[in-house]
């Protein structure tokens, strides 16, 4: 009972499996993500929902209506592209009304719609223009216009912002949000960037080579990634991935973290049985950058915070933070640091890590240890 | 740097080479043009203002070869056939070029080969083509001996001796020379068609038709244009085709004004007479031609 349910989704050409199997299933009113790096799927997987690619096997429900054997017009949906794909021999009004028109929408109630969705995208003073005069985020915002128009049940974009310059993206991203706030509409977007996936998605799915990662809500992804490729994927800096010999105290797991000159015993949380079962063998430690700091910056208010000893290797000042790389294991580690405590090459700073954030990781499998 | 410019003040290599080198290059084309265009142009202006026959004369005689010319029926001949071929060469042409474009278009196998089967024949010169036709159309010799000895004798396909019809030969020669490039300029603007345009239309519900004749075709304005242009002016100039095919005959029934203007200014001693007919060519491209460069131009300077 979903507004979008995708159910055992494969597509392939010949022996190429492009899908593997897609299971994804979301309410009305919810914004999902598909992400991923090119080449997973996610655009074909786009592409089927509208209707534009045939489904190999499985089933494609749109509002609880099987619409595998739909034409793209009747399946109630509306796709913002990449390109804006807006009709250049059109004005900015007809392109807004030609889906309209060939529905055979009354000349009146046209006239209200573009009126209507002109006003809630701020595009009136530009319908009388044609695409070619208008600039990037013009277009984009005409796209979206196209697609408001028809008040589908689903809406469908595709990498709708990857052609707009880094400022204009994040002010649309905003934009989109608030859209989506305010009309309560059921949205698919496919994207290949984490941040975007992130700050837009009430569920996201990380695909990589036509099968989905992980299924989730963004923090549920970010706090606990199902396997290393997602854990790697999102988030910017990537998370820390370290080699570590896994050991138990008292309850809790145990690691050794080698600077270099000392190794250094880590209490990190309470072991699991999952985690148990890897007790003296290699896992992976995973550490998000935030969770690695100085300890002025440690918030005060956790206890057991671990201090580590390193050797400052190279520092990246991002204004806010200061990106500390140190040799943790023989691998490079990035810290992220006040300023002021972020020190210099060679220079050997004392960095506290949240025991509760870390992750374990099984080398085999690369799936997380629960 | 400054130590070679203070060092030599009177004479700079690399001035030399930004402002006079160019021009230096260019005058040669310029001159050219100037001589071989505007200056024959000139004088065969001047050549139609006067009473010269086989030989060129300069004394002023006003308008007497316009007169003569406008009062001569194989003038007349020559323009109404211009209009003919001229109308039915062009709308054809690019009613053909377009369709072809568009059925290429549909992602079908071999589309290479076909392609080039149907640009080839622009790689003819219409001396050939003409004289290709000629066979073909020759009643004796070509189609319509095919049909009669295939047994249907009724069949009477004799277009190319007949006053009446001769001038639609031209036309179909013509057309078969330059649809294939007419094609291949529409296919290229469909190929620049971004196919999520295409998308995007079909999930507003058009049909094919729909999409090619609401979208993408009027989104081919310039290559419209572009084609437009190139077969009028090759429909204006046409002599070699019309020359090997039916020789402006029967009679002078495919008489166009280029083969008005050789005749009289070349081999009839009616050198005046040809250089009026040559102004009125002139004058006839003019027509076409600025309203559009006028046009396309004023569009180029507001967008």
């Amino acid at each position: 009972m979903g507004a979008l349910s995708i159910r055992n989704v494969k597509k392939s050409y010949g022996d190429t499996h492009i899908l593997k199997g897609i299971d994804l299933e979301i309410d009305k009113g919810q914004f999902l993500i598909l992400v991923g790096p090119s080449g997973c799927g996610k655009s074909t997987l786009l592409n089927m929902i509208a209707g534009l690619d045939d489904i190999s096997s499985g089933e494609i429900a749109i509002a609880d209506r099987v619409v595998n054997k739909l034409s793209p017009k009747d399946r109630d949906i509306a796709m913002v592209f990449q390109s804006y794909a807006l009709y250049p021999n059109m004005s900015v009004k007809k392109n807004i009304a030609f889906g309209l028109e060939i529905r055979k929408v009354p000349k009146a109630e046209q006239e209200e719609i573009i009126a209507r969705v002109a006003k809630t995208l701020q595009i009136e003073h530009l319908l009388d223009r044609k695409p070619s005069q208008l600039s990037g985020g013009q277009r984009q915002r005409v796209a979206m216009g196209r697609a408001l128009a028809r008040n589908p049940t689903l809406f469908l974009f595709d990498e709708p912002l990857s052609n707009l310059d880094a400022k204009l993206r994040v002010e649309m991203r905003t934009e989109i949000k608030l859209l989506h706030q305010r009309l309560g509409t059921t949205i698919v977007y496919v994207t290949h960037d984490q941040i975007e996936a992130m700050t837009l998605g009430d569920r996201i799915a990380v695909m990589k080579d036509g099968e989905v990662k992980q299924f989730g809500s963004p923090q549920e992804i970010y706090d606990t990634p199902a396997n290393l490729y997602v854990a790697g994927f999102i988030g910017s800096p990537a998370m820390n991935f370290i080699p570590v010999q896994l050991g138990e105290e008292g309850g809790h797991a145990v690691v050794v973290l080698d600077n270099g000159s000392t190794p250094q015993s880590v209490r990190l949380g309470p072991i699991s049985e999952a985690q148990r079962a890897f007790v003296g063998k290699q896992v992976i430690l995973g550490v998000r950058p935030e969770q690695l700091t100085d300890p002025e910056s440690a918030h005060s208010d956790r206890t057991n915070l671990q201090s580590l000893q390193a050797t400052v290797a190279i520092t990246e000042p991002t204004g806010p933070d200061t990106l500390v790389t140190v040799t943790l294991n023989g691998v490079k580690t990035v810290a992220r640091c006040h300023p002021r405590a972020a020190g210099h090459p060679g220079q050997a700073v004392t960095l506290v890590l949240d025991p509760t954030k870390a992750l374990l990781f099984d080398p085999a499998s690369e799936k997380r240890l629960a | 740097m400054t130590a070679a410019s203070q060092g030599a003040p009177g004479f700079s290599l690399s001035r030399f080479a930004d402002t006079i080198l160019p021009k230096l290059v260019i005058a040669p084309t310029v001159l050219a043009c100037l001589i071989g265009f505007y200056a024959f142009i000139g004088w065969t202006a001047w050549l139609s203002f006067t009473e010269s026959r086989l030989l060129p004369r300069y004394e002023w005689a006003g308008f007497v070869q316009y007169i003569e010319l406008f009062g001569n029926d194989r003038w007349w001949t020559a323009m109404q056939n211009l209009a003919v071929f001229g109308g039915l060469f062009i709308f054809f042409g690019l009613l053909i070029g377009l369709v072809m474009a568009v059925l290429l278009d549909q992602k079908i196998r071999g589309e290479g080969a076909i392609r080039t089967i149907y640009l080839y024949p622009m790689a003819l010169s219409f001396i050939v083509t003409g004289t290709a036709w000629k066979w073909i159309l020759n009643p004796g010799l070509g189609v319509e001996k095919l049909l009669h000895d295939w047994g249907f004798t009724g069949v009477v396909f004799d277009w190319i001796i007949n006053p009446d019809f001769a001038i639609y030969t031209v036309v179909i020669a013509g057309i078969w020379q330059s649809s294939g490039f007419v094609m291949a300029l529409f296919l290229a603007g469909l190929r620049g068609v971004d196919d999520s345009i295409i998308k995007a239309a079909q999930m507003d519900g058009a049909s094919l038709p729909t999409i090619y004749t609401r979208i993408i075709i009027p989104s081919l304005r310039p290559v419209f244009l572009s084609a437009f242009m190139i077969l009028a002016h090759i429909a204006v100039k046409s002599f070699d085709l019309v020359m090997a095919l039916t020789g402006g005959g029967p009679g002078f029934a495919t008489d166009l004004p280029s083969i008005f203007m050789y005749q009289h200014g070349f081999t009839r001693g009616q050198l005046g007479l040809g250089a009026a007919s040559a102004m009125m060519m002139l004058f006839t491209v003019a027509a076409v031609v600025m309203p559009f460069l006028y046009s396309e131009l004023r569009r180029e300077r507001r967008g």
